[in-house]
């Protein structure tokens, strides 16, 4: 095996992923690759049931493929055990979900700490760090109330402070503006744009949500579990779709 | 993460109540069942709280204090002359029938001691003196009979009287007048009937000359006897059953009547069977309630703890989240269920019925057996989080 490349941040090679019995198996991902590079944003694109969300299980280390290696920062995820895995995704990743899975119960700034706090942060550093970063996406004095008390795009606000807040060098967005209208996506897009951008962070947006293709800086196409076409320039999968 | 555990918990404010309720009413239903449990059982031995002595002697087929088989009185004899023993002084106790002014009968616990020395006398006399029993045809009276046979009672114009009986009132035991010179304060018994004291010798006529009158003997050991070694001795010496008189339930030994009577209660009556069976009762219904309400709490919450284990948090953060919920709500609830039982039972005390004994062990109990719900509910929770895969929470 070749010796791991710096500028790589994610590499996945040969994935298999399918579910069910050996009767009805249902095939995820076959024989997928996928490589995405520090410091950008690469978006993963197809239809409904084309393997995007696996593939983004199984780089998050959500899911163990039944073939293939995945590499994330030089960390080969396979043969790695529950609690090794465990501990990697805390230091490394960042989640922003479909549906927010912010806590109702919670108060703004409680759900930001989590991450912080899942490392073992104390709460007043956690909290210190929780204010900052919903200052910077614009929610300072809504630290107190609940989620539920505010809008959609201002909950993906807060998804997106509570992905960033303990500075992961793999951000992981599924579908981070399907539930938003156009403009509120567009404005969540540029956030997690502006906020993730840094030299040592890769971000991998799944979506099929066309109308923010032009936020990524690469455009991996997936069709019946593999990748089929890589896009270096996001308007040029417009071009091949009309 | 605990404080945001507990946020989690107090946040849901409808689901706290529910596994509030459920865990407070299994508290307070078991401490309340055994505290009238344990009450009920008090009863049993009342005697031996009521008439105080050291040493208590019986004939050796006795097993309980209710349920006395006559001695000889030349035993006292025997008794007196063990090496140890300072003074025995007789006793008899007897269930007999007091006729009431109006006509009615009353079942009476008679208790006769002796009149020289008043051992095993009543220790608190609301009314009256114990010397006056030395008197012709004289009684003393506790106060729960004299307010109970005062119902019985008929005024000075004939008519039903509604006042307790009073010093001067008088009744029949086997067709003899009994003049009551006092009334006492002493516990109730098992059995229902008003204390009457009275002495030995007027207690035998009471008794219509029954040929055997001496139910028990009270004796004091000598200074620096232990009362178990003098037990030991009377027992050698006289073949006779020697029993202490301890009653204090956690502390009594083995030769303790009143631990006699309390066990000879327990295996021969259906008492503990029933509320036992309330507090098993209480067990469950607080496992189902509680349990039920927690899983239904970890469901809802399911999403949120696949999200916090996606970004890293392993099953050990997860289940001390969820033990902090459950025990956190065990602890309130115990709080609200024993206060509940407190509360009542401070009204069951004043009323007198039912009888109501709250021994710092039973709480004790309730509390272990409150948290060992929240155990089970918060376990229910773990299987059902750790079953949950951190990937569904890519599936929207």
């Amino acid at each position: 095996m070749s010796p791991p490349d710096p500028a790589i941040a994610v590499r996945a090679s040969g994935v298999d992923m399918f579910f069910g019995t050996p009767e009805n198996r249902v095939v995820a991902l076959k024989q997928a690759a996928f490589e995405a590079r520090r410091g950008e944003l690469i978006m993963l694109v197809g239809p409904s049931g084309c393997g995007k969300t696996t593939l983004l299980s199984v780089i998050a280390g959500t899911l163990t493929p039944q073939a293939g290696s995945v590499e994330v920062f030089g960390q080969l995820l396979d043969g790695l055990g529950q609690e090794p895995l465990t501990a990697f995704r805390r230091r490394n990743l960042g989640f922003v979900f479909q549906s927010f899975n912010l806590i109702p119960t919670l108060t703004v700034a409680e759900n930001v700490m989590v991450p912080l706090l899942i490392q073992g942060r104390s709460i007043d550093e956690a909290r210190e760090r929780a204010l900052a970063l919903l200052d910077r996406v614009g929610l300072k004095g809504r630290e107190e109330g609940r989620p539920d008390a505010l809008s959609g795009g201002q909950q993906q606000r807060v998804a997106i402070a509570r992905a960033l807040v303990h500075e992961p060098p793999l951000l992981i967005c599924d579908e981070p503006t399907s539930a938003l209208d156009k403009d509120t996506g567009a404005q969540i897009m540029q956030m997690i744009r502006d906020l993730s951008r840094s030299p040592e962070r890769c971000v991998v947006v799944v979506t099929h949500d066309h109308r923010i293709f032009r936020f990524a800086d690469r455009i991996a196409e997936m069709e019946d579990g593999r990748i089929s076409r890589v896009f270096d320039d996001p308007k040029l999968l417009d071009i091949a779709h009309h | 993460m605990y404080r945001l555990a507990l946020n989690m918990l107090f946040g849901d404010r409808a689901k706290l109540a529910m596994l509030l309720c459920g865990l407070a009413f299994s508290a307070l239903l078991m401490a309340q069942q055994s505290s009238v449990f344990f009450g009920i059982m008090s009863w049993t031995y009342t005697p031996m709280v009521n008439i105080r002595a050291q040493v208590w002697v019986s004939d050796p087929m006795v097993e309980q204090v209710n349920d006395a088989k006559p001695l000889r009185d030349t035993d006292l004899l025997r008794v007196r002359s063990v090496d140890g023993v300072a003074w025995a002084a007789p006793l008899h106790t007897s269930f007999v029938q007091a006729r009431m002014q109006d006509g009615n009968f009353k079942l009476i616990t008679l208790v006769g001691i002796d009149a020289d020395t008043f051992a095993g006398a009543p220790a608190v006399l609301s009314q009256g003196r114990i010397e006056d029993l030395r008197l012709p045809d004289t009684v003393i009276v506790d106060e729960w009979g004299a307010a109970l046979m005062g119902r019985m009672g008929v005024g000075p114009d004939g008519k039903p009287r509604h006042t307790p009986l009073q010093v001067g009132d008088t009744f029949e035991i086997n067709d003899i007048q009994a003049r009551i010179v006092g009334i006492c304060r002493v516990k109730r018994a098992f059995t229902g009937g008003p204390f009457v004291y009275t002495t030995y010798d007027r207690a035998k006529g009471y008794t219509l000359g029954a040929r055997r009158t001496l139910s028990f003997m009270l004796v004091e050991p000598q200074e620096g006897m232990a009362p178990a070694e003098l037990c030991d001795r009377i027992e050698r010496d006289t073949g006779l059953k020697a029993w202490t008189s301890d009653t204090v339930i956690w502390n009594w030994g083995e030769r303790s009547l009143a631990r006699n009577t309390f066990w000879w209660f327990w295996t021969n009556t259906g008492i503990p069977f029933s509320f036992g069976t309330a507090v098993l009762l209480g067990l469950f219904v607080g496992i189902a309630i509680s349990g039920q309400t927690f899983y239904s709490f970890v469901l809802e919450n399911l999403k949120y703890f696949a999200a916090i284990k996606a970004m890293g948090a392993g099953m050990g953060v997860i289940a001390r989240m969820l033990f902090a919920q459950a025990f956190t709500a065990g602890l309130i609830g115990f709080g609200l269920g024993a206060g509940m039982a407190q509360a009542i039972g401070r009204v069951m005390i004043e009323k007198g019925m039912p009888p109501f004994v709250m021994y710092p062990q039973i709480l004790w109990s309730t509390f272990a057996l409150v948290l060992g719900i929240s155990f089970v509910s918060a376990v229910i929770g773990i299987i059902k989080v750790s079953r949950v895969d951190a990937a569904s929470v890519f599936r929207g």
